[in-house]
């Protein structure tokens, strides 16, 4: 774990199509670029079989993050605390020391799988951050939350983006999980700058709360509508918000998400070496 | 209800009804369109990929309707993906007017998602692997279910879907093997009744198997034990039975 804990290192998360290439390349210099490995917990809790033996062999080989998708921390049903407690039992019975959620909700009526978008508001500011801060004493440790990525704008919203973001680490007292990606496709889908975004939340003294980064691919729908499916190569000017971030707040754990349209492993690792090299360059 | 909440069921209410429940006012069609394609493509891959003979029967249609239907209908509580086909089983169970094997071919391709999956390990320090099967109980692996269909549910396609319940129903034991595969074996009735006295591990096979011949009036006892015999060596031949529980029988 203490690898992880240092300042830097680049990840990619684990898809159950990586899984065997990443088995068969271990130890290779192919590879060795990856330093650490992400899941999601929704996938594993409680897996037995083939999935429980993975695991077991990835646990004992490679650090592990844990991000997480169905917590619905902005959602309007209750918080799902019998589903926390799994979580902390998967995070320390594998040793896990980071454990990731959004800033959205996926649960309304019964849970809708998938990341929706939480009004800028006041009211949502405070239900978060009471949320986050149960989630934080029931898990026993700091959560990370992601800024996510939209694609309708919330008439009754009463602030922007960033304001939201800032008022909801603060008032929680949590860390932040940076998704430059999701930053480039709201900046592109709402029409702001992405570099202005990231040099505000830097005067804004948030760089401090960072401890993890996502890069990724997106698909372009119209020149003004992003779709963040993590289905594609990171583009150009990602990589150049990335390094732009490593200037502005200084070097994180940083992974490629690749959840859709999946290439062999080693299509994947130029990718991963990009962040690497990001990391190691001054 | 609170702003924020009423905005959230909204956006929500519409995600999953997009005929009949009106998004929250203000929001742009365009952004709204999104949520409602990915989010219902999301549900319809997961629970297709679990049910890939039953789509097929139904045809793309049916399934859409019945998958939109779920989505609208039935409240999902499970926050682990590999559920949702489970809370899509609970659904097909409670609706009316679909084909009357359906519930019967869901289920049978529902439990092979459920036993790749089960929480269950073998525990070998239990198990005497080489032991003389008849003189001890039997270990099944624990990742294993025996199953009673109406309907012959493992031959169900396009082609062949069936009119009448058989006049008997087919017996099946799905289980994990010590790889982690999940095996279907076809049983006859009295393989089935067999197996299902075999779980008693009180008994040994021996014990079980007589008491089977009791219960039936059958007086060739040892006509029973050796069918039961050649039983346990083809289960174990097929990776459903590991051996013997080891019950310090040295």
């Amino acid at each position: 774990m203490q690898q992880f804990q240092s300042k830097r290192g680049a990840g990619l998360g684990l898809k159950r199509e990586l899984i065997p290439q990443i088995q068969a390349q271990f130890g290779k210099k192919e590879i060795a670029a990856i330093d650490f490995l992400e899941v999601a917990p929704e996938n594993w809790i409680g897996a037995g079989g083939k999935a429980a033996k993975q695991l077991a062999w990835f646990t004992e080989r490679y650090p592990i993050v844990c991000h997480g998708l169905s917590l619905s921390l902005g959602g309007p049903d209750p918080l799902n605390i019998p589903f926390l407690h799994q979580v902390k039992h998967f995070l320390d019975a594998h040793q896990i020391p980071l454990y990731t959620e959004h800033l959205s909700y996926c649960a309304a009526g019964g849970y809708l799988y998938d990341l929706l978008p939480i009004p800028f508001t006041e009211e949502a500011v405070h239900h978060l951050a009471t949320r986050i801060k149960q989630t934080q004493d029931i898990l026993e440790r700091r959560i990370a939350v992601e800024n996510a990525s939209y694609y309708a704008a919330a008439p009754i919203s009463e602030m922007d983006e960033l304001s939201f973001i800032k008022a909801v680490l603060e008032e929680a007292d949590c860390d932040w999980h940076l998704d430059v990606n999701n930053v480039y496709v709201n900046s592109v889908n709402f029409g702001f700058d992405a570099k202005a975004f990231l040099q505000n939340a830097a005067d804004a003294g948030l760089g401090g709360r960072i401890v993890y980064g996502h890069t990724a691919g997106h698909y372009e729908e119209a020149p003004d509508l992003l779709i963040d499916t993590h289905g594609a190569t990171v583009i150009e000017p990602v990589w150049d918000l990335l390094s732009d971030v490593y200037h502005l707040f200084g070097k994180f754990p940083t992974l490629l998400e690749r959840d859709t349209n999946i290439p062999p492993l080693l299509d994947l690792m130029p990718e991963v070496e990009h962040i690497a090299m990001l990391q190691n360059s001054k | 209800m609170t702003a924020l909440k009423d905005y959230l069921m909204a956006f929500t209410r519409h995600i999953r009804d997009p005929q009949n429940a009106s998004p929250p006012e203000g929001v742009s069609e365009r952004g709204m369109a999104v949520y409602t394609e990915i989010v219902f493509n999301n549900i319809d891959s997961s629970v297709s990929a679990c049910f890939p003979v039953l789509k097929k029967v139904l045809g793309e249609d049916i399934w859409l309707g019945l998958v939109r239907e779920f989505f609208i209908q039935q409240p999902c509580a499970t926050p682990i993906f590999r559920e949702i086909p489970e809370a899509f089983l609970a659904y097909i169970n409670r609706v009316s007017g679909l084909p009357p094997y359906v519930q019967n071919l869901a289920h049978y391709e529902w439990v092979e998602l459920y036993l790749a999956y089960a929480d269950e390990t073998i525990d070998w320090s239990q198990i005497d692997t080489e032991a003389y099967l008849l003189d001890y109980p039997v270990a099944f692996v624990p990742a294993m279910t025996l199953l009673s269909y109406d309907y012959p549910v493992h031959q169900i396609s396009p082609e062949n879907i069936p009119a009448s319940p058989l006049e008997t129903p087919v017996s099946l034991l799905v289980f994990r093997d010590a790889d982690d595969e999940v095996k279907f074996v076809e049983l006859n009735q009295m393989t089935a009744a067999l197996i299902e006295d075999l779980q008693d591990v009180q008994l040994s096979a021996r014990q079980a198997l007589i008491g089977i011949a009791s219960a039936m009036a059958f007086d060739d006892v040892d006509a029973i034990v050796d069918f039961g015999f050649e039983l346990l060596r083809d289960l174990k031949s097929q990776g459903a039975i590991l051996g013997v529980l080891n019950t310090n029988h040295d």
